[in-house]
């Protein structure tokens, strides 16, 4: 088991001003694993994410993905490298269709954004691809709905939908649950499941739901006050006493 | 050379009339991202009612109360229209204003007739200082030093009083200044009231000294539009900045070369963004 | 998508069936044809314009400059170079079309109202030159001395100067043609993107497609549009107007759109017939015109933000 991991955090920093948000972080995510990162509110989470997908520089530390230090490549580029990202509050193209936001998105992937005119062979390749991810976020059905009219769930999946359009092998999901009913969250980690154990991608979540988490995540790496607490498989946090001191513990 | 000093001088006034203008619309701006298009006629109803005051209180009273009339105005205003919109696409808010902009000049039409009025000022305003400096009356000193007062006066209201520094605070961070209990509607209300003041001001000061006329801020709200732009995004400083830059720029253009006087404020616009996007004093990020 | 009364189709077909139908029904009420030439070329701008507006989310409130400067472009060509109809609606076209596309080098980095204001300081600059240099612009008194001359298409001869008639569907034509153009653009995965940017310029842009490059592009192509529309009116009265540059021009453009319906197709079509009616009207029974202009843009604002077809398409839709 040599293999490169997918992606490699090594030492990861990131200070404004004199907060430190993120302190000396590090991790591996091996190919094909689902990776959940948790922690209290304000430990840094989604700061992490964004050092991860190049919204800002880190102050220290590096980023590698397959191996290759990306720290300098600008967030438009990790996306072309590879890196599929969702937001902890949708973002989507509210008033357009479900078929139209996938296809906007494999549109771009392709690099067909900037043309006037699809070729007949084009056109089947976008209607294939859109199809297809359409299929595998459950919304076939719902196609030709305007995305904003859908459920909270729904929504979710088709942002999920529009980052697959991109081929991403590394997926990073911010709160993928965040404020959905019962049902919805069990729509929403459905789709996970499925996209990591029949799809095989990379996935590193952000979550608050415990239930979420443990039925998912391969490992689990806890993040408290910008610090790594502790990293481990479900069955190792569940008895890590840190943790439950710090996190666990307390109710959200 | 005296050619150049009198042109400078004059460039210094009408930079100081475009940092009055400008400084109302980018509080404005910077607060309810509003561009108020009739700015221009809140400066000729700060004028008109200067010339409606001046029989009964005197040009010195009319100074005074015919801007405050103006913030009263614009207050009034804010809460009957404006205040609408702010949830709206910016479209809605400049299509509002410009209409506005319409109705105001035909109100002043209606009222004080079309024709040009003057506004009489006192005989000590109107001489020279002195024999030599005969191109320079005491009434444009006296603008200009108003026109001091006038913004000492903003920045002071804006430093060290509760409204003022919520204000600012406010254009830095309006979810914040919400979040912390400050009653954002009545805020932008008054900032409104603010800026519709320096708007009455400036045109009480123009009234003096080239009259009135229905449609007397239509050349005055161009320049002010660049002022900002120049001066840069949600700074006050740099609108002061570059309205002064383009009064100077404009007058000192007149001596060498008449015809390029009026684009010449427009070659520096498109100079700043050519090579320093966000203004001269703009804050990094805020390419809004 | 929303299937109604008002389906897509339909509303083609009634479109292209009033259009054409103009000089029939039109007389009888009471209108005439020159008015219905108007109305086009407005439409045409307006329509140009809510490429920007309505489906790419930008606010430009400068197209005066473009309408204008085609205009301009339109009467200057055939006064002092050659007096072809054709040639001269090119050459109008293409200055108002590469004015657009250099300013918009300038103004991709900016967005809401300083997009906006800084559209219209461009649009200003256009208007003082043609008011100033009036040796060669006419200044105030605008632009004469051009004619449209009849059109040989080598079987047959459109003579559009001296038949009415004639002209308008010469204008219809184009009109035609050039949102034919658009529609197809929106349907291609560039118009995507574009109403990708208008819906969440953020996702746009984290789905890797290049906002600036993208925004530039759509203005430079509205600005086409636009400077053709500007073209077609100096023909309207073989005059070039000063006026047509002004900011105020500007904000009938807006105007017309919204009133119209601004994230419809066929919306601004609906908003220049409103308008030229509006202002005919208005114009015809009082001197304060201002006053009653000013008063429809703000009750449309406050009472109608969704325009004429965006209340019909609502209503028969959802």
């Amino acid at each position: 088991m040599s293999t490169v991991p997918k992606l490699e955090v090594k030492g990861a920093t990131k200070q404004f001003g004199s907060l430190v948000a993120v302190s000396d972080v590090s991790m591996r995510v091996m190919p094909g694993e689902l990776r959940a990162v948790i922690g209290p509110n304000g430990a840094g989470k989604t700061t992490f994410f964004n050092l991860i997908t190049g919204f800002f520089p880190p102050t220290s530390g590096d980023i590698l993905l397959d191996g290759q230090n990306i720290n300098s490549i600008p967030a438009a580029g990790r996306v072309k490298l590879g890196m599929g990202r969702t937001f902890q509050i949708t973002e989507i193209f509210p008033e357009l269709t479900v078929r139209e936001n996938a296809r906007i998105a494999v549109e771009t992937g392709l690099g067909f954004s900037l043309r006037g005119w699809l070729t007949g062979a084009d056109e089947k390749r976008v209607r294939d691809a859109s199809d297809e991810v359409m299929t595998m976020a459950n919304l076939t059905a719902k196609a030709d709905r305007l995305v904003g009219e859908l459920s909270h769930g729904d929504q979710r999946s088709a942002e999920i939908a529009m980052a697959l359009a991109l081929k991403p092998t590394l997926l990073l999901l911010d709160e993928p649950t965040a404020g959905m009913g019962d049902e919805e969250t069990y729509q929403v980690t459905g789709l996970i499941r499925r996209l990591h154990r029949d799809s095989k991608y990379t996935i590193v979540l952000i979550e608050h739901d415990m239930r979420v988490v443990f039925h998912l995540a391969d490992r689990i790496s806890v993040l408290a006050e910008g610090k790594l607490l502790a990293e481990g498989t479900p069955a190792e946090i569940a008895a890590n006493e840190h943790v439950q001191n710090a996190y666990l513990g307390k109710a959200e | 050379m005296e050619l150049v000093l009198f042109n400078l001088a004059n460039g210094l006034i009408v930079g100081a009339f475009y940092v009055l203008m400008a400084l109302g619309l980018s509080l404005i701006i910077n607060l309810s991202n509003v561009v108020n298009f009739a700015h221009g006629n809140f400066l000729a109803i700060g004028g008109y009612l200067a010339f409606t005051l001046t029989p009964y209180i005197g040009f010195w009273g009319a100074l005074l109360v015919s801007p405050l009339l103006t913030a009263v105005f614009g207050y009034f205003i804010e809460q009957v229209l404006i205040r609408h919109v702010y949830a709206r696409n910016h479209i809605y808010s400049l299509l509002l204003t410009f209409g506005l902009g319409f109705i105001l000049q035909d109100v002043c039409r209606f009222i004080w007739g079309p024709s040009p009025l003057p506004l009489g000022i006192p005989d000590i305003l109107s001489l020279p200082i002195t024999e030599e400096l005969f191109f320079i009356t005491w009434y444009r000193v006296f603008m200009v030093a108003v026109v001091i007062v006038a913004v000492s006066g903003l920045f002071a209201f804006l430093r060290f009083t509760r409204v003022g520094m919520r204000i600012r605070a406010g254009t830095l961070d309006l979810d914040t200044v919400s979040a912390l209990g400050v009653n954002v509607a009545a805020l932008r209300s008054y900032n409104f009231a603010v800026g519709s003041f320096l708007a009455g001001l400036a045109g009480v000061l123009a009234a003096g000294q080239i009259g009135l006329n229905p449609n007397m801020g239509d050349d005055l709200i161009m320049p002010s539009f660049i002022a900002i732009i120049v001066g840069g995004v949600g700074s006050l400083t740099g609108t002061l900045l570059g309205g002064l830059l383009i009064g100077v720029a404009a007058a000192l253009t007149t001596v060498f070369y008449p015809a390029g006087a009026e684009a010449v404020i427009y070659v520096i616009m498109a100079i700043v963004l050519l090579i320093r996007p966000r203004g001269l004093l703009g804050e990094e990020g805020m390419l809004t | 998508m929303n299937e109604n009364f008002l389906s897509r189709h339909r509303q083609l077909l009634i479109v292209w069936a009033l259009l054409l139908t103009v000089p029939f029904w039109l007389p009888m009420l009471g209108g005439y044809t020159a008015l219905a030439g108007r109305v086009v070329v407005f439409a045409l701008a307006a329509m140009s314009f809510n490429l920007l507006l309505g489906f790419t989310g930008i606010m430009s409130f400068g197209h005066a400059a473009y309408f204008g400067l085609g205009a301009y472009g339109c009467g200057l060509f055939m006064k002092f170079v050659t007096a072809s109809t054709l040639l001269g609606v090119l050459a109008g076209t293409l200055v108002g079309g590469i004015a657009g596309t250099l300013f918009g080098l300038l103004l991709v980095r900016r967005r809401g109202v300083y997009f906006a204001m800084v559209t219209i300081a461009f649009g200003q600059v256009c208007f003082y030159i043609a008011y100033k240099w009036d040796e060669f612009t006419g200044g105030y008194d605008g632009l004469r001395g051009f004619a449209r001359a009849p059109i040989d298409f080598g079987i047959f001869k459109l003579d559009i100067a001296a038949s009415n008639n004639a002209f308008y569907y010469f204008v219809v034509a184009i009109f035609g043609l050039a949102v034919g153009l658009q529609a197809l653009i929106l349907k291609s995965p560039f118009g995507r993107t574009m109403l990708a940017i208008r819906e969440n310029e953020r996702r746009a842009r984290f789905l890797g497609i290049p906002i600036e490059k993208h925004i530039w592009l759509a203005f430079s192509i509205s600005c086409f549009f636009t400077a053709l529309a500007g073209s077609l009116y100096a023909l309207l009265n073989n005059f070039a107007d000063p006026l047509g540059l002004n900011y105020i021009m500007s904000g009938n453009i807006v105007m017309i759109t919204v009133m119209g319906g601004m994230r419809t197709f066929w919306g601004p079509l609906v908003g220049a017939v409103l308008f030229v009616a509006l202002q005919d009207y208005v114009s015809s029974m009082t001197t304060n015109w201002m006053f009653f202009v000013g008063l429809t843009f703000v009750a449309v604002v406050l009472f109608f933000p969704r325009g004429l077809m965006g209340m019909l398409q609502k209503r028969a839709g959802t």
